[in-house]
Formats: structure tokens, sequence, C-alpha cells
């Protein structure tokens, strides 16, 4: 079976075809408009927060997958996917919008069944895509889901079975991140910026809090923490590179030690057999290498998830359309749901 | 155009000053929020998703640009709580669907960075709250009323 997935809820217009073969997902082509210069006809490639940006990137993007894989949907109906999935929420009303019309538009005109899914899904479901034949991963898992948008630790007891177990009260760990290298002028976006110059600092040398370390609860806050780093910054003048490289490695190491630790103490109570992680922060070298030795010291498997689906992309899009493809229709009247949690 | 200024000297103080501020608010209206990366925007819009009954936590819309809440409120049924952090310029408002969802009845909206996008703002309905970080924990809030509108 061929699953389309479209994605369009925040920055990103993403296309995605995805064969599903005895359950296992094998990513065909997955294209991300930031990621490939689309014929200018199609109009520019940097993505911006308006809608309009995905209406001029979809196109294209959705002819270059097609094409990467060698198929002809417009004149060959053999070549049209078995079924096409949408993201439908959470995200930007007006973003989701273009993908949940183009969606509509294409099961109308190519009668494919489409179903419209929860991009939070997608996140957890990307671990399972290109899964080696020999590796698979026990469930339940508990799940990081971690990114500029979202903090979350969802407990997953099956495909597409989920429950939420914690989740931050204001910023999530990625924003917290952006507004850092913001406030130390290292430009944007802050998550891998950070990432490289706290390799070079020395992650003990400003003492910052760790929120909600011992809370009791599995939920996150990153608001204070952001404010902490910058009264540091003001107080201890910090302008220099090495000052602050320092400050980066001591920021990280804090946001790391709230993720892991929360996971953990999460993990202790939920038992799960896996632990794993999604999300755009997953692509964060020092919160992968700390969560797998960490899982793996307290007797928990942990399967790290392939960089290249940590951020946004369509693929596990269409691994989530896969999973609920019972509810997928031909032309259905699907409403875009800025806010659906999971 | 009536000035008022509020200073606070913790989180709880913040609170309450934004629920005394509700309480003068008609649907319709838009708070405009303006200070720096931790001035205390973001207690501020918990302290009013607190006293409008919004159930769950408010989390930061910068990465979504725009977030609605139900309320629990009798006369305010919905919060739009927008960050133009983001944006470039003030008429990507307009695209992230700004206008269509304060237009809807019963809704109030709290802008945060609001300095980017003041032309968009709904006029003769928009307060202006401008935030100023003092010593330690203190905050120094500029209430800014319009003429027309709510109080």
């Amino acid at each position: 079976m061929i699953v389309l997935g479209i994605e369009t809820s925040c920055d990103e217009s993403a296309a995605a075809l995805l064969e599903v073969k005895a359950g296992r997902f094998k990513v065909l082509a997955s294209l991300i408009s930031s990621q490939i210069k689309i014929h200018t006809k199609y109009g520019g490639v940097v993505p911006e927060v308006a809608a309009r940006n995905h209406v001029l990137n979809l196109p294209g993007v959705l002819d270059s997958v097609f094409k990467e894989v060698g198929l002809s949907p417009q004149t060959k109906k053999n070549d049209r996917p078995d079924v096409i999935s949408v993201t439908r929420g959470p995200g930007l009303i007006t973003s989701l919008l273009v993908g949940v019309w183009t969606a509509q538009a294409l099961s109308l005109a190519w009668e494919v069944p489409l179903v419209g899914v929860n991009h939070m899904q997608g996140h957890i479901l990307a671990n399972w895509l290109d899964l080696p034949a020999n590796r698979d991963i026990e469930l339940p898992a508990l799940c990081l889901v971690v990114s500029g948008g979202h903090t979350e630790l969802v407990m997953v007891t099956g495909p597409g079975r989920h429950k939420l177990i914690g989740r931050t009260r204001d910023d999530a760990a990625g924003e917290a991140y952006d507004k850092v290298a913001k406030l130390l002028n290292l430009g944007y976006p802050g998550g891998p910026i950070i990432d490289r110059m706290a390799q070079k600092g020395q992650a003990d040398k400003y003492e910052l809090p760790r929120p909600m370390i011992n809370s009791g609860d599995f939920d996150f806050s990153f608001s204070g923490l952001k404010t902490a780093v910058r009264y540091l910054a003001a107080e201890k003048k910090i302008t220099s590179a090495k000052a602050k490289a320092d400050l980066a490695a001591s920021f990280q190491r804090a946001v790391v030690d709230v993720l892991v630790e929360k996971t953990l103490a999460a993990a202790e109570r939920h038992s799960p057999k896996t632990i794993l992680l999604a999300g755009g922060v997953a692509a964060n070298s020092a919160l992968r290498s700390r969560m797998q030795a960490e899982a793996q010291n307290f007797g928990f498997k942990f399967s790290l998830l392939p960089l290249k689906y940590t951020t946004d992309n369509a693929a596990m899009i269409a691994a989530a359309g896969y999973i609920n493809k019972s509810k997928a229709k031909v032309a259905p009247n699907i409403k875009a749901d800025p806010n659906w949690e999971l | 155009m009536k000035t008022q200024t509020v200073k606070t000297s913790n989180a709880a103080e913040t609170t309450k000053l934004a629920a005394d501020i509700l309480g003068k608010l008609k649907p319709g209206d838009c708070l405009a929020l303006t200070g720096d990366l931790g001035s205390g925007k973001t207690t501020f819009v918990k302290g009013l998703a607190q006293a409008l009954g919004v159930k769950g936590p408010v989390t930061s819309p910068t990465f979504l640009i725009l977030k609605t809440y139900p309320t629990k409120h009798p006369a305010i049924k919905r919060l739009v709580h927008v960050d133009a952090y983001r944006l470039e310029a003030a008429k990507d408002l307009v695209e992230v669907g700004f206008s269509d969802e304060i237009n809807q009845p019963g809704t109030i909206s709290v802008v945060e960075w609001a300095e980017k996008v003041k032309e968009m703002l709904p006029p003769g309905k928009t307060i202006w709250i401008k935030i100023k970080i003092g010593q330690k924990d203190d905050r120094v809030f500029e209430i800014i009323w319009p003429d027309s509108g709510s109080n």
C-alpha cells in the first residue's frame, strides 16, 4: 500500500510517499519546502509564517515527491496513492487549511480515500519510519515529544494508541533554545547553534535552575529558565565568545537534565519497555546521548529516531494515515482543528 | 486616553493585576503587551486565563503564533492568545487569521510583542500594557486605556 502524506501545520510545506508492507514503513520520498529548490514558477523556498507560502510551495513539493519516485498520478490512475493523509491539527489554522483543502481536492479528483490525522501522533510514529527489518520497538513505550511548539510525555500502548501523561505548562523546550539564542545574539534557529556552542563550553560554569525537576508530576516549565539566563547574562556581563559558550553549555545541561530526569521518573511510574524521543529537539546531540545512556542504565530499551525524521515532515503524517486508514473516505469533509491535543 | 501605572513585586501580584484588568474589559477588547524576554508577559497572560476560567495550561503561542481557548466567563467566551515575536510584518497578523478570530462574538485577545503589529490592532478597543523590569522581581506595568471602549 502507498500512502501520500501532506503536512502544513506550521512553517514547513511537506509531502511524502510511504510504502507499507507487512505493517512496516518504508519512506519512498519525503520532501520539505525548505530543503529543495522549487522551480521559480512555484515561488520562494524560504518557509515563512504565512499560509500564502504554503499555497506557493505545496504544489511544487507534491510534484517533486511524485517525480522522485517516478510516478505520474495526474495521467496514470495506477500511479495514484492508495490513501492520502493530511495533518488536521494541532497547528496554525490558516496553514492547516492549505494542506486540508489541497488533500480534499486531490481526494476528489483522484477518487482516493483521505484521512485527517494528528501532527503529534505523526511525530511519535516517526520512530517506526525505515525501521530495519531486524528491529522492533517493544511496547508499551514512553515517548518524550519535544519541539519548538511542544514538550510532552506520552505513553504509547499500541500503534496510534497513546495517553498524555505530562506536558509543558508554558514554553516548549525548543522555544527556550530559540529565545536564549536570541538573548545572547547567537542567531536562529537556536537549537543547533546552542548545541554546537555548548560542545565548546563548560557546562558546570554557571548555575541555572532545573524548573519543576522535583515537582512530583510529569509536567515541565521552561519560561523561568529563559528568564534566569537573561538575568545571569546581564549580571555576569556575558559578552565574550568563551563566556557565551559556557553559558550555552550550562543552559543546555539544565534543559537536558530536566528532560531526561522527568522522562526517567515517568518511566519508573509507568513501566514502559522502551523509551523514545520525537520532535525537533530530539535532534539535540546532548539529549540524544544522555537519554540513551540513562535509559539503558535504568534497564529500559532505547530506540533512537533517525535525525532526518525529528523535525516536521510528511512521512510521519503518511504513517499516521496508515494507522487511521479505516477512517479514510473519498472527498470527506475534514475540519482543521488548531487545538487538537493528543 | 487614560494612563495608569502599577508596580508588582512577584508573580502572584502580576496574576492579581491581570484579574483586575479583566474586570474592566468588554468582549472585543484587545490587550497589547510589550516588554523584553523575561519581563513577565507569560505570567500576566496566565493570570488572565486563570481569571477567565480557562481549563488546562495556557502554553506559549510563539511557535504557532495564535492559539484560542474557551473560557468559563459569563460575557467573555473565548480568549485569543497571539505572539507576534516571529512575525516579520504587521500584515502577517491577518495571514494567521487574527481578524477572523477577534471578530467572533464574546472574544478578547491578548497580543505579545504587540509593538510589531500595532497598526493591525483594533482601534479604540486596544489597551496597551507596557511592562518594564525593575529592581529584582519588580515589574512596572504602564496601562494605557483608549478613549472609547472599555473603561
